[in-house]
């Protein structure tokens, strides 16, 4: 067919160019203060404890918060997709079952075979979720329910030990002596999906399925299938913390992971990735993460009972939620 | 000759409304389907025909009927509520050091019972600041607060588990009127006044009313936050009182008493035809939707499947229940979030 | 200020309201007087929703004085509107689904049917029961509204607005928003007996696009045309074309639009064919466009045009029938497929489904054609930068960068990027335009037309929806007539030969 010669235009445009104001300084200061948060807490810490600001405690707070990386950062995908995964945490507990099970069998295979098995677990959720049209919370604190009730049953409601350590063992070591190889694991991790978005066009896809789904689907945007792959990618990545969490307790447990929901969700909306999808990134999980983690780290060096940490998530998350809302999208908030 | 402009807007696609179908299949099926799944599992298992069954069943749905009256209310308004477990953990152990316990000299009775209930309203109350203030969406504002719930629990807790002593508490579970326990009978009293609430109050209304469409009341002039924070404090005050009747059970404060309900309450409320779209169903619905869930989850423990699966076997229906109420909704350029 | 001396039941005086981009309201007069109805005329973008907002406080203007009863208001809110006697009965109704009638007819001022919180469900039947005695309905008022018919919930609207009489001691302003769109004839004559009903003891502001209608039930009509007042006509002896060319005004030139200079048969293929195609809103549609060719569909509202633009371009499902592009069966399941076989949409509602807000003016405009700045699957922001910034040049569109986010743009630049985005990839062979200038101004309207035009030239078919008959018959080769979902007629128009807007009416009827 014949292309057709692009249309010159004559005439400029007759009305203004630009109606509103770019991002104000409190939005700039909003968006920087996952890092200015870091940053404090690390200064707070030092101060209480002149100890804290060694390499050994801070090797073993990256340690620490590996999983919880790994969990926020897939997960940040459904939420930029507009989404939540409620799933995770119990999926991880269900992969650190499935993974014990299944060691003395696939051995060197079963950490891939883990992942791949969540993988696809995550993606019956998200077909689940786009055919079904049953919005993506619901979907997930069903599967929560579902994960849970498969690992209880399996497991027989209790953890089953890891006798071949040589498995994961991979995973306790350090790079270069200093880093722990399960963070440079969740760096990769988050470093390689940062980089495949940034270089493909599923960036673009994933920040309009987000910001506006409808607007995206006229514009021809796969958002069922970007859907399905950002839950398909949280669920791996909750896959690959179990095999984490195994590493580190070297037995299989149905409820093992299941009191990080609160710090994977806290993560991500500390981070500044705004629940209502578009606004935010992987790294900005990364140093939400590193921030949860600190605060369960460091209240007990500042003195505060560890039972605070709970009551802190709770408000950690509201507030957090309430900074980085677009509120212009929802005009009646449920 | 009628004269017209085409342009006139497309936003009015409202355009005729049909009469709305199914409403009476929505009104009937749950109570159908209780009574189907009744008989089924009555054919199938021996011991599940039995009267002590029967009160098995009333009796494990007490404390889920109670959770659920009050999330229903959150559900009309087309919220939604995670924070039972954490609210009523809080009041589980607040109840069990108010009376009579081994942990200290507390024996308030009734009015420890009563500021337990206080103190999971208030929670309740939280969430509802939290959403109609800071205008965060229900499901993070009751994420937080049963976070904080469940974190002020620990706190009372304490590392020892406080045992009851009070009898009246402890009697409440195991004593029976007309052959249920007392915990079966508030929570029907529970139900009676949920539903009175729902009928006759304007906060039942209006929770109804702001599930069918907000922005009417807005223009109406009617201000919806005081009613949403109020709808949530009931719903807290409900989940309190279901805090109580655990440790009435249990003889025991524990953190975890809520654990689950949140889950098992929305599911009993969905499969009763309360949408979570709001403006539909009610107390009564998903009393029914609770006896439905008991019923569905005693009868498969009876036919001997792994009480384990129970969470499992939740989870499917809610996902199911929520499918087919949004399937006949479903458009092809339609947002789900 | 002293109040004007006979004292009239409202009047407006040089009200102006701005929108980012376009003047809405630019002086606008009006004046209603005790007991008549008045008729409120004029276009689609006159500025009639604007002002009606402001009348019952949900628009702040600008500038200029709303008097009621010789009294300046400033309406802050509905209620604060309700305590002036002013309501409304809004175009989409308002009231809520799952509620009685009753509670709805009462909502917000219950009286004394809600003591300490509690109903009295009999008390707040009589109350309901008095408005609805008052208009002389015989719903029952506990009914649920959703139950009852459109016109039943039109007369439940109109008592819940008569409730404003329990607030202000005065005889009350009632709007009517468009209340006839949705309506049979028989339920719209019941409406023109309850105006006239009104009439008796209140003021009615009535506005409606059937001019016929206004022309019936008014006893003046005040015309709008580009946010200000352009006339009053007493509707003894007027006729729809009186007021049809007080609305149109003399714009409308063929410069204007740019006139088509190419002859439609210099591109004779056939580029767009569809036979037979239905779904729940439209039945058996047969259309053809040419390649070159700019076909125009007009239907009052609930005519299915805007449906079978979206099921051509996969976002409604189809029940039935074919379509061929260029030769080529056409794949209706998803927009994807639509788009890659050189479709291109510009949706009616561009903030919401045209454009991607806080995102910038490359990604919005390289969104559907990704191939347009990828090298193989990889994106090059080199490729996108040189692609972008040409297109931002073509198309004289006004943006500081390209990397600026596309909200902070005005509407027609943003309309530019929308269309570019069919555009990058130099594959575009149809382009379905619903409603493409909307809520722009003229100078932004004018360079929209003349880039259909020139794409048109360049041999892409096009689908116009257009915001008025004017511009539907200035930029339209050829019209087609819609009506109940089925094309009912078509309508020549070249260049030079270009029917009158009461032509197509006869043909829309």
């Amino acid at each position: 067919m014949n292309a057709p010669t692009a249309p010159a235009m004559a005439k400029p445009a007759s009305d203004a160019a630009v109606v509103k104001g770019g991002p104000t300084i409190g939005q700039r200061l909003t968006s920087m203060m996952p890092l200015i948060a870091l940053a404090a807490l690390l200064a707070a810490l030092s101060i209480a404890d002149p100890d804290f600001l060694t390499q050994r405690s801070l090797t073993a707070v990256v340690r620490t918060s590996a999983p919880l990386v790994v969990l926020a950062a897939g997960a940040t995908l459904v939420v930029l997709c507009g989404g939540i995964d409620l799933s995770i945490a119990a999926l991880a507990s269900l992969s650190t079952v499935l993974f014990a099970m299944w060691l003395p069998d696939l051995g060197g295979m079963t950490t891939l075979a883990v992942i791949a098995a969540a993988g696809t677990i995550g993606a019956i959720q998200g077909i689940a979720h786009v055919m079904l049209r049953i919005p993506s919370f619901i979907v997930t604190l069903g599967g929560m329910s579902i994960f849970s009730a498969v690992a209880l049953v399996i497991s027989d409601a209790g953890p089953i030990r890891v006798v071949d350590r040589d498995a994961t063992k991979w995973l306790t070591q350090y790079v270069g002596g200093y880093v722990p190889m399960a963070f440079a694991v969740a760096l990769i991790v988050v470093a390689s999906i940062s980089i495949v978005l940034k270089v493909t066009p599923l960036q673009s896809y994933l920040t309009a399925t987000g910001y506006s789904e409808s607007a995206a689907r006229l514009a021809g945007t796969p958002v069922d299938r970007v859907k399905v792959g950002a839950f398909t990618v949280s669920s791996a990545c909750a896959g690959l913390a179990a095999v984490m969490l195994v590493s580190r307790n070297y037995s299989g447990s149905p409820t093992m992971a299941d009191n990080l929901l609160l710090p994977a969700v806290a993560a991500i909306v500390v981070g500044g990735t705004a629940i209502t999808g578009g606004h935010g990134s992987v790294w900005r999980s990364l140093v939400g993460a590193l921030v949860i983690t600190l605060l369960r780290v460091g209240l007990p060096i500042v003195g505060v009972p560890s039972a605070y940490e709970q009551i802190l998530y709770g408000a950690i998350i509201v507030v957090a939620v309430a900074l980085t809302l677009d509120r212009s999208k929802v005009l009646i908030i449920k | 000759m009628t004269l017209t402009s085409p342009a006139e807007d497309v936003d009015v696609a409202a355009a005729r409304p049909q009469p709305r179908r199914g409403v009476s299949l929505r009104d009937a099926g749950p109570p159908l389907a209780l009574v189907v799944v009744f008989l089924v599992f009555a054919g199938l298992s021996s011991d599940f025909r039995t009267f002590g069954n029967v009160q098995n069943i009333m009796d494990t749905a007490a404390v889920l009927a109670v959770v659920t009256c009050g999330i229903t209310f959150v559900l009309m308004m087309g919220s939604i509520d995670l924070s039972a477990p954490g609210v009523m953990g809080a009041s589980a152990i607040a109840v069990a050091l108010l009376v009579a316990n081994n942990r200290n000299d507390n024996d308030l009775g009734l009015i420890g019972v009563l500021i337990a209930i206080l103190l999971a309203a208030g929670l309740g109350c939280l969430s509802g600041f939290a959403l109609v203030m800071l205008k965060v969406p229900s499901f993070m504002t009751t994420l937080g607060v049963s976070a904080v719930g469940l974190g002020i629990a620990t706190l009372m807790f304490a590392g020892v588990q406080p045992n009851i002593s009070d009898e009246t508490l402890a009697s409440l579970a195991i004593d029976r009127l007309l052959g249920f326990s007392y915990l079966t009978w508030v929570a029907v009293a529970c139900v009676l006044v949920g539903y009175l609430i729902q009928r006759y109050s304007r906060l039942g209304r209006y929770a109804f009313a702001i599930g069918g469409a907000e922005e009417v009341l807005s223009l109406s002039g009617v201000k919806v936050a005081p009613y949403k924070v109020a709808v949530f404090t009931l719903a807290g005050a409900f989940y309190g009182l279901a805090g109580v009747m655990v440790t009435s059970q249990l003889s025991a404060g524990l953190v975890q008493a809520g654990k689950g309900y949140d889950f098992a309450a929305i599911t009993a409320a969905v499969v009763g035809g309360t949408l979570l779209t709001g403006g539909r169903g009610g107390v009564l619905h998903s009393a029914v939707g609770v006896l439905l869930v008991t019923v569905l989850t005693n009868g498969l423990v009876q036919i001997g499947v792994s009480p384990y699966w129970q969470g499992g076997v939740q989870g499917l229906i809610v996902v199911a229940a929520v499918a087919a109420a949004v399937a006949p909704q479903r458009r092809r350029n339609q947002v789900t979030k | 200020m002293t109040a004007p001396a006979p004292v009239h039941a409202l009047e407006v005086r040089g009200l102006v309201k701005h929108y980012p981009g376009v003047k809405a309201l630019d002086g606008v007069d009006l004046v209603v007087r005790q007991n008549e109805v008045l008729g409120l005329a004029g276009e689609n973008g006159a500025g009639k929703s604007t002002l009606l907002k402001a009348l019952v406080g949900l628009v702040r203007p600008d500038a200029g004085e709303i008097w009621v009863r010789g009294e300046k208001v400033r309406l802050k809110s509905v209620v604060d509107a309700a305590n002036h006697g002013i309501g409304m009965v809004f175009q989409e109704q308002s009231l809520v689904p799952n509620l009685t009638a009753a509670e709805n007819i009462v909502l917000g001022s219950e009286g004394r049917g809600v003591r300490r919180g509690i109903y009295r469900w009999d008390t707040m039947r009589k109350l309901a029961q008095e408005q609805l005695d008052k208009i002389g309905s015989d719903i029952n008022p506990l009914a649920r509204t959703e139950t009852l018919s459109f016109a039943d919930r039109q007369m439940v609207e109109i008592a819940k607005v008569l409730r404003i009489e329990q607030r202000s001691q005065h005889p009350p302003v009632i709007i009517l928003d468009e209340p006839t769109s949705v309506l049979e004839s028989k339920e719209i004559e019941t409406l023109f007996t309850q105006v006239r009903r009104l009439r008796e003891f209140a003021s009615v502001v009535f506005v409606s696009h059937r001019l016929d209608e206004v022309l019936d039930v008014c006893d003046r009509v005040s015309v709008l045309r580009g946010g200000q007042s352009v006339g009053e006509v007493p509707t003894a002896g007027a006729v729809p074309a009186t007021l049809h060319q007080m609305m149109i005004g003399s714009a409308g030139s063929d410069d204007h639009y740019h006139g088509n200079v190419a002859e439609p048969s210099d591109q004779p293929r056939e580029m767009l064919s569809i036979r037979k195609l239905s779904a729940k809103t439209f039945r058996d549609v047969d259309l053809e466009v040419r390649a070159g060719e700019i076909v125009g569909i007009v239907g009052v509202h609930g005519s299915g045009r805007e449906d079978v633009c979206r099921a051509l371009f996969g976002a409604e499902p189809t029940s039935g029938g074919e379509v061929y592009l260029d030769g080529k069966k056409l794949d209706l399941s998803g927009t994807r497929a639509a788009c890659a076989a050189g479709i291109g949409y510009v949706p009616a509602e561009r903030k919401i489904e045209g454009m991607v807000g806080p995102m910038s003016v490359a990604d919005n405009m390289t969104l559907a054609k990704q191939e347009s700045r990828c090298v193989g699957p990889l994106v090059s922001p080199p490729k996108q930068a040189g692609v972008v910034d040409r297109w931002i040049e073509r198309l004289s569109i006004r943006t500081p960068h390209r990397g600026t986010a596309i909200q902070r743009l005005s509407g027609g630049n943003q309309q530019k990027v929308v269309l570019a985005r069919w555009l990058v990839a130099d594959d575009i062979r149809l382009l379905l335009l619903d409603h493409p200038t909307r809520g722009l101004d003229i100078g932004a309207r004018s360079e929209v037309y003349r880039l259909m035009r020139e794409l048109a030239n360049s041999g892409v078919a096009t689908v116009l929806l257009a915001d008025s008959l004017e511009e539907a018959i200035g930029m339209s080769d050829r019209i087609v007539v819609m009506s109940d979902g089925r094309v009912t007629s078509e309508v020549p128009c070249v260049a030079g030969a270009k029917p009158t807007p009461l032509d197509l009416v006869k043909e829309m009827v």
